[in-house]
Formats: structure tokens, C-alpha cells, sequence
């Protein structure tokens, strides 16, 4: 599934970065990563949200957030 | 110690918002702008200190998040790193967030060169009850030097500099991050053919590991045909390899971490809802223009008294002298009038720019960028746009800088295009003056609507533009939301002193040479020396523009003559009025009835004052703003577009404004 079909509070594994190359790279070096886990912590009905990734927040946009392949992670 | 030697050069380098700056700050005395998000500081600056009488060079480098060279950022600080003659690199590292700060790192230990750890936030760590294992961490990180600071208390300052000044020679201790070993058979490879083609290397790792990852600015700098070796671009592999390695790091050397950190998440469900987000945000800053107005004016009293006194004191002194009365007009018809007029405004100013800081250090400013990322997507940009639009409601030509950040060139320049329609602090005393002048209880309202003109303005046009030029609905917001802390008063007091300064200077020489100017030339006409001020070349000026401005309900020649003058700074209009009718305290209870009274006469009454505040909002910034819009968007002809188009713009305006208000009321 994609990271922008997630539900707020869910804990997920990222299983791949699919985005655009430049925007693939920038994820990548802020730490999103294939196997990463990430939480959501909000989310707006657009499709843009925040996540907690390697101890820090980003918010991102539905584009983006699209090109993150991600499955829940086993609690 | 010996004093003659040469200075030790040190860079400061490390993640957007980990402290750089503000350990910069500590060190020189600088008082540099700190602000939580990327694209603050995006050129290198250069300072100096000494410890124990060795002289350091500090150099400051825009925030990264690694160093490969796709942002602007990224290539400044590259740069700086690579072709200075850079003895010691400290690493800024936030350790509240060390998993991905030390991504950086690993990059900055490959180079080679002598890298510090500056542990910043350590206080930050130990109030979420976090703790770090300051033994495990340097052996962890190739026997670096690894210093925990706080530069908001400003702790451990002289153990960084100390480890500067005795460590500057060594560089980090055998190889830290060991790749897979199908990995590290490619970089022995590139190794040994950059070795045959180059000669010895001091950071061959660095430059194979690159050549790897197909970065292009080292093919460039040594071109080397590698076919048979480099089949693929190795980066995925090598970056989450490094990623792997810090997580070990923060696995042993890191504990307590998740326990603490749910203040900033449960903060964030009211102010990023996604339904609420926005109106909590206009209330916020209709609290901060609710204060300015407020808080500012019960300040004011106590300068307009002052000025006062000294208006009377020196006007009373001057005569004593027997100075001769044109030159007692210049001083305090011209003078004193303009420049104090302005001084009275500096409450306003001060707590405009009091609650600006306070919302940037707490962390909110981020958050915006997210709450208002759709509206924005909806005319074509990013909510990351909306940060300079934000830093704009202070001063435009800091704002036009701060579009940098952005990805593009054509969004930055449709940022541009838009940020001038944020109301900058200049044009808060027309506000102040007019709508206390004619709107008296609603004066609060009046102004704040303005604001929300000026937004609406902005994102009205940013929508136009992004029909005509049929750009796609785009939505890649990527932005780090810092966490929520308590403001820190040394940041925020060295934010607001900085603005005062500028506004005092701003008053000392811009506005101190308008009222001058606007002096001579509302007293000389043709013929020298007039003694009715409609024969100076003021009016013959202001005259010409009465038949453009009058369906705006503007039409008089010293609306024309103040507009004019308003391009010097927006609150010379101000200043303007004051010397145009020889009031000498136009900010007081008095000084307004008495410029009221002087326009009603002239049958100007709240709506022309409104549509000359709308006209005030959206014209032309003042000619700082300009020159800097041309530096950045390195276009004269579309800077010269942008000020015509603006001008249109405010005229239409205005004239609707007063067109319908006249009708209505």
C-alpha cells in the first residue's frame, strides 16, 4: 500500500521509495528508507501528513507520499 | 602558545535547525538570524574568536542533510568544505534527534579531514529524560573528539573550543562505516584506478565511495572511465548501509528515547488538525496583530510625550539661538516632524516583532508550511511557499531571500511575485495612523482586515498566475517539523534587537533624507523659496498624478507627493503627511485630529482612508525590496514587470475599494 492510505496512529515499514529520482534521494538521505519504520501522526482528507521518522517529524505532501510504498508493521 | 600562529579555520556543519547558527552566534558575538527551518542560512558566513590565544576562523554553512549537491545548500556548503583550506570540521549534531543527524556525519567522517561532534541539545535530551553513552559514541565514530554543548545555554563552549585547538590535526581513526563486501571490492577498484590515474589522494575513499553513488561533481573535478567497475548507481545501497550502521550507533550509545517526546505530538493534534489548523492560525496571528496594536499603543504614550518635550525644547532652543526661520522650519517642520513622526511607531514595531519571534523559536512556523500546504497546492505551490509569505509580515526583503529554500526557480519567482502583498512592519503605522484616525472603536478590525487583504491578495494572484501559466497542481511538500520548545530569550531578544536596530537606522537615514528632501522640495518652486506651499515642486509633482489617482478617491496633490515619497520606505508615507502638513506630533491624540480635520476638510473621509490603506498595501515595496527582487531573480526587466504590475494592481484596487465603499456608505 502507499503511505497516503495509512491511518493516523498506525505504526508501518517502509518496502520501497518510488518517487520521482530527485525527490527519492532527498527522502532517502532524511532517512526514508526501505525496511524504516514510520508512525503517522496526522493526516488532512487531501492526502498530505506527517509522520515520525528516525526521531524526527516530516510533513509531507500527497505527491510524495504516494511514491512511499509501505505495509503495517507487526506490533 | 604561541599568538603568531596562523588562524585554525573551522566550519560549522551539520542538519537544517540543529543550532549551527546559534552556536556561530556564541562564538563570535555575531548576532546572525536563527529561525527553525531550512533555507535560513543559505550563504557562508565568516566570523571570528580565539581560544587561549590561538586565533579561529569560524565559517557557518547553510543547513544539509547530506553532501551531495542537489539543493542550493548542499553545493554552498560542499563547496566550503571541499575547496577551503578547512582545518577542523564540527559536525552540529541535534542529539535529540542523533538517528538522522548522524547520517551527515558519516559522510563528513569519510572525508578524512579532522571532524568534532558538537552534541548540541544535550539540555533538550536530558529534559525528555533521554541519555546518551558519551564513552561507546566517539569509539563508535572513529575515535573523534565528540563535545556535548547546549548553545541555547551556551554550555560546553570552551571544551569545543579546547578540542578545536588540540585536535585540529587528526582526522578520524580508520574506516568507520564498512560496507558489504561486494561493496567494498568495488571501492578497493575505483580506488586503485583513481590511485593509477591521480597519484596518491588523501580521501580516496571519499572520492571512490562517490564515484559510486555517480556523483556528478566528482567526475567532474576527476574524470575517470569506469566501465567494467561501476555498472549502477551504488547510492540506495551505500545510503542505507550507513543508515543501518547508525542504527546500531543509536542502539547502544542512545536510551530512554521514545519515553518523553508525546508534548510535541499532543501540541500538534490541535494545531495541525486538519480541520481546525487553518483557523487556529488566523487566530494566532490575529492575537499578534491584536497585541501590536494593543500592547504598542499603551507604549506609545510615553514616546509621543517624549517627543514632544523635545520638538518644544528644541524649536525653543533654536529660536533662543536666533537661528533663522527656514532653517528652524527644515530642522523641525522637516526633520524632527518626519523622523520622530516615525520614532513614535517603534512600540508597534517592537511587539510585532516580539510575538514574530516567539512564534518562529517555539517551533509553530514549520507547522504552518503544513497546515496551509493545501490552499497552496491549490494555486500551484508548495506550503513551503507560505514561509517566506510568513517571514514577509515582517520585512519583505528577508522574505525574497528566504524563497531560496524553494525548489524551483519558477516557484520562487511566483513567491516573489506575491510576498511584497504580505503587510511588512513598514506599512503597520499607515495602518496605525488611518484607521485610528477615521475608524476609531473598529480601528483593531480595520487593520487586521488589511492583513487578511494582503493574504487573500497574494494567494488570488498566485491563483491567476497559475491558471495562465497552466502549471500542474503540484503537491510535494517535504519539510522537517521541529518540536515544540519554550522560546529561549537570548534568541528572541537578539531576533527583536536586530529589527529594532534596523528600524532606527531605517529612520536615521532613509527616512531622516526623505523628510529632508520632501522639505525642500514642498518649500522651492521655480522661482526659489515659495511661500505658499501649492507653487513648489511638490505640488506642480503631486498635481500631475491628482487626474490617475482621484477615481481612487486619492485625488490631491499631497496624496500624490506622500505615495511618491513612500517608495523610499513605506512608512515615509507617514512621515510624509507630517511634513506636508506641519504636524509635529502626528502619532499623538492630537496630532491625529488635527490631520483628520486638515483631510475631512479636503472631504476625505474613512472610505478614501481605506482605499489609501489598500493602496499603501499593495503597491510597489520600497526601493530596498525592489533592489533585492532584482538581485535574486537576476531579471531586470521582470522586476520592472512585477513593480508595474503591482502598481496596476493597487490602483484597481483601490478604486473598487472606494468605488463600492462610496456607494455603500
Amino acid at each position: 500500500m502507499k503511505l497516503n492510505e495509512g491511518e493516523i496512529g498506525k505504526n508501518y515499514v517502509v518496502t520501497g521509495v518510488l518517487a520521482e529520482k530527485r525527490v527519492a534521494r532527498r527522502l532517502e538521505a532524511l532517512g526514508v528508507n526501505q525496511q524504516t519504520p514510520v508512525i503517522i501522526l496526522n493526516k488532512k482528507g487531501s492526502g498530505s501528513l506527517i509522520i515520525k521518522v528516525r526521531g524526527t517529524r516530516l510533513a509531507l505532501g500527497r505527491q510524495i507520499a504516494e511514491g512511499i510504498a509501505v505495509k503495517e508493521a507487526k506490533k | 602558545m604561541n599568538k603568531e600562529n596562523c588562524p585554525i579555520t573551522v566550519a560549522f556543519v551539520g542538519n537544517p535547525n540543529c543550532g549551527k547558527t546559534t552556536l556561530f552566534n556564541a562564538f563570535t558575538g555575531a548576532k546572525l538570524k536563527v529561525a527553525n527551518w531550512p533555507g535560513v542560512t543559505v550563504e557562508r558566513v565568516e566570523g571570528e574568536t580565539s581560544y587561549e590565544g590561538h586565533p579561529i576562523r569560524v565559517i557557518d554553512t547553510p543547513g544539509v542533510y547530506s553532501l551531495t549537491s542537489y539543493t542550493i545548500e548542499e553545493i554552498v556548503t560542499r563547496k566550503c568544505i571541499e575547496e577551503e583550506n578547512i582545518d577542523v570540521i564540527i559536525n552540529v549534531v541535534d542529539a535529540s534527534s542523533m538517528e538522522r543527524n548522524l547520517y551527515l556525519t558519516m559522510q563528513l567522517l569519510e572525508l578524512k579531514k579532522p571532524v568534532i561532534l558538537a552534541l548540541n541539545m544535550m539540555d533538550i535530551v536530558e529534559e525528555r529524560g533521554m541519555e546518551i553513552d558519551l564513552h561507546r559514541l566517539p569509539e563508535m565514530l572513529g575515535h573523534i573528539p565528540v563535545v556535548p554543548v547546549s548553545a541555547r545555554r551556551r554550555t560546553g563552549l570552551d571544551v569545543l573550543m579546547h578540542a578545536v585547538v588540540h585536535h585540529y590535526e587528526e582526522g578520524p581513526q580508520g574506516v568507520v562505516v564498512r560496507y558489504a563486501p561486494q561493496l567494498e571490492t568495488k571501492i578497493g577498484q575505483v580506488e586503485a584506478a583513481l590511485r593509477n590515474r591521480y597519484g596518491n589522494m588523501d580521501n580516496l575513499r571519499w572520492h571512490a565511495i562517490k564515484m559510486l553513488e555517480y556523483d556528478e561533481e566528482v567526475y567532474k573535478d576527476h574524470p575517470l572511465n569506469l566501465t567494467g567497475i561501476v555498472d549502477y548507481s551504488y547510492e540506495k545501497d551505500i545510503i542505507n548501509e550507513k543508515y543501518n550502521y547508525i542504527e546500531e550507533v543509536v542502539a547502544e550509545c542512545l536510551f530512554n528515547k521514545e519515553k518523553q517526546a508525546a508534548m510535541t505530538d499532543r501540541i500538534d493534534q490541535f494545531l495541525t488538525h486538519p480541520l481546525w489548523g487553518i483557523p487556529i492560525f488566523l487566530g494566532i496571528m490575529a492575537l499578534v496583530f491584536f497585541l501590536t496594536f494593543t500592547v504598542g499603543d499603551y507604549l506609545k504614550g510615553y514616546f509621543e510625550t517624549g517627543l514632544e518635550y523635545f520638538s518644544e525644547g528644541f524649536l525653543a532652543g533654536l529660536q533662543a539661538m536666533g537661528v533663522s526661520p527656514w532653517l528652524i522650519s527644515l530642522l523641525v517642520d522637516g526633520i524632527v516632524a518626519g523622523v520622530g513622526g516615525i520614532l513614535t511607531f517603534l512600540p508597534n514595531i517592537f511587539i510585532l516583532f516580539l510575538a514574530l519571534a516567539f512564534l518562529e523559536d517555539s517551533g509553530y512556523m514549520a507547522r504552518v508550511a503544513y497546515v496551509m500546504n493545501e490552499t497552496m497546492s491549490r494555486v500551484g505551490l508548495s506550503g513551503k511557499a507560505f514561509l517566506p509569505m510568513l517571514l514577509g509580515f515582517g520585512c519583505t526583503v528577508p522574505a525574497v531571500m528566504a524563497t531560496r529554500a524553494l525548489a524551483t526557480e519558477r516557484d520562487r519567482r511566483r513567491t516573489i511575485l506575491i510576498t511584497p502583498f504580505m503587510s511588512c512592519s513598514a506599512r503597520l503605522p499607515i495602518y496605525v495612523l488611518f484607521a485610528q484616525m477615521f475608524f476609531g472603536k473598529h480601528a483593531l478590525l480595520v487593520a487586521y482586515s488589511l492583513y487578511l487583504i494582503g493574504l487573500l491578495a497574494a494567494i488570488g494572484i498566485a491563483y491567476v498566475v497559475h491558471k495562465i501559466g497552466g502549471s500542474q497542481q503540484e503537491d510535494g511538500l517535504l519539510i522537517e517539523l521541529p518540536e515544540y520548545k519554550t522560546p529561549n530569550a537570548r534568541t528572541v531578544a537578539i531576533y527583536v534587537w536586530e529589527k529594532v536596530e534596523d528600524y532606527l537606522t531605517k529612520a536615521g537615514t532613509t527616512i531622516f533624507v526623505a523628510s529632508i528632501v520632501l522639505w525642500f522640495v514642498l518649500n522651492m518652486g521655480p522661482g526659489g523659496i515659495v511661500e505658499e506651499v501649492s507653487q513648489s515642486f511638490a505640488a506642480m509633482i503631486g498635481r500631475c498624478l491628482v487626474p490617475v489617482l482621484k477615481p481612487a478617491g486619492l485625488g490631491s496633490w499631497q496624496i500624490g507627493v506622500a505615495l511618491i515619497s513612500g517608495l523610499s520606505a513605506k512608512e515615509v508615507v507617514v512621515s510624509s503627511f507630517s511634513v506636508l502638513y506641519g504636524i509635529s506630533n502626528i502619532n499623538s491624540g492630537a496630532g491625529m485630529t488635527e490631520l483628520s480635520h486638515i483631510l475631512s476638510l479636503q472631504g476625505f473621509g474613512p472610505v478614501n482612508a481605506y482605499a489609501l490603506m489598500v493602496f499603501c498595501l499593495m503597491y510597489t515595496p520600497c526601493v530596498a525590496a525592489i533592489g533585492t527582487i532584482k538581485r535574486e531573480t537576476k531579471s531586470l526587466s521582470w522586476t520592472g514587470g512585477m513593480v508595474l504590475f503591482q502598481l496596476a494592481a493597487a490602483w484597481i484596487m483601490a478604486v473598487i475599494v472606494f468605488q463600492v465603499g462610496s456607494l455603500v456608505f
